[in-house]
């Protein structure tokens, strides 16, 4: 599909693709409908002298700040980023429930609507299993650390980066969610909230990668070199923020670590810290790459249309 | 570390950060960043940014510093951080 449509909704109208795999999505959305305020558990207490992260996805592990822990650290280091790690998702859900929400049968998204119910009833619940599993382990939610501040500067992607940053989000954390749900060290508790969320997350991604693709392709039209330029250094930028994230000062110190945001200061400078934010990021890296969002590496500047000939 | 010292820290951060936004070489004279200059209009601080900003002045000010309980009006100036979060007990 390479003509150009005045407006979004038109776009999504005339791609017969995408009405197809929107389709089967809510088919599927329909069919694994579940309960989840009766899915789980929750035994009272979980056991605190072992890992509640799988220890490879730790932040600090990819770094020499991490064997500067004693194992009794690392345990209660990787309770805490847990809690953080699921604290990001009940914010990033806020985020995108307020995106979505604010889309759902409007002119632009008439064709996803359909869909876009799904995602809102899914992404609640997920935030309410997240949430409770903050609050039942770690008594708290770590509080948001994002404002909302100026970004790029380019109203007409304004839908491509809301739902880029939102793929980049669940396409993260699925990394995690597939890899502890089958992690036989953790707490069956821990094993159940992950498998359920990538379960449901598969889906998101599949609609997240196809209309961000669509929206790009509209934009490659519209847009001139710098402003898709701009686009990818932010979307570079958002995504290496994301993972910084995942060092959070507050957990080191719930961990009874000292100097907590010096810890952070030495994670994130690490000479081994760009090989994790990469390792973690794989999948959206390549999905950027390959729809040429991205035309050069994550800590790259843009390449040039002169240098990339 | 928290009142003046700490203060003094969270400027600096900003001045450089200043200095970036206006393309400044490092032996570039700039001018110093006022007290009442827009931090956000001009982009000093941007979405991407402020976690790390949010953080440096939790560490600097001892305070944690929920976004619940924030609005951007308190980051709008230095002058404006400074009252907000390194004036008073």
């Amino acid at each position: 599909m390479n003509a150009t449509y005045p407006t979004v909704a038109e776009r999504l109208v005339h791609d017969t693709g995408f009405k197809d795999v929107l389709q089967r999505l809510v088919d599927m959305s329909e069919r694994d409908y579940y309960n989840p305020y009766r899915l789980f558990e929750w035994p009272q207490t979980l056991p605190q002298d072992c890992y509640w992260m799988s220890p490879e996805l730790m932040v600090e592990q990819s770094t020499e700040v991490g064997p500067t822990f004693t194992e009794t650290q690392l345990h209660a280091i990787s309770k805490w980023q847990s809690i953080n790690f699921y604290s990001l998702n009940v914010h990033g859900i806020r985020e995108l429930l307020h995106e979505v929400v604010a889309r759902i049968h409007t002119a632009d998204f008439a064709v996803p609507s359909a869909y876009f119910h799904h995602i809102i009833g899914e992404e609640n619940e997920h935030m309410w299993f997240f949430a409770e599993f903050c609050r039942r382990y770690g008594g708290k939610i770590y509080p948001s650390r994002a404002m909302s501040l100026a970004g790029p500067g380019i109203p007409e992607a304004d839908h491509f980066l809301v739902f880029s940053r939102l793929l980049i989000f669940e396409e993260l954390v699925d990394v995690f969610n597939q890899h502890m749900a089958q992690d036989e060290r953790l707490d069956p508790t821990i094993r159940k909230v992950n498998e359920v969320h990538h379960h449901d997350e598969s889906r998101h991604i599949a609609f997240g990668r196809q209309i961000v693709a669509m929206l790009y392709s509209d934009l490659r039209e519209r847009l001139d070199d710098g402003q898709l330029w701009a686009l990818e250094s932010y979307l570079k930028r958002y995504m290496r923020s994301s993972v910084d994230g995942l060092c959070e000062p507050l957990m080191y110190r719930d961990a009874g670590i000292p100097d907590p945001y010096a810890v952070r200061r030495r994670v994130l400078a690490d000479p081994g810290y760009p090989g994790y934010v990469e390792r973690v990021l794989k999948r959206s890296i390549s999905f950027m790459t390959n729809t040429r969002i991205f035309t050069s590496g994550l800590f790259e500047e843009p390449r040039t249309a002169e240098a990339a000939t | 570390m928290s009142g003046q010292a700490g203060f003094g820290i969270v400027a600096d951060y900003l001045q450089a950060k200043y200095r970036q936004v206006q393309d400044l070489q490092p032996d570039e004279p700039g001018a110093a960043l006022a007290p009442d200059y827009d931090l956000i209009d001009s982009r000093v601080l941007d979405s991407l940014a402020f976690v790390e900003f949010i953080l440096l002045v939790e560490e600097h000010s001892g305070r944690e510093i929920s976004i619940d309980t924030v609005s951007r009006e308190d980051f709008r100036t230095v002058e404006s951080i400074r009252k907000r979060f390194f004036d008073g007990p």
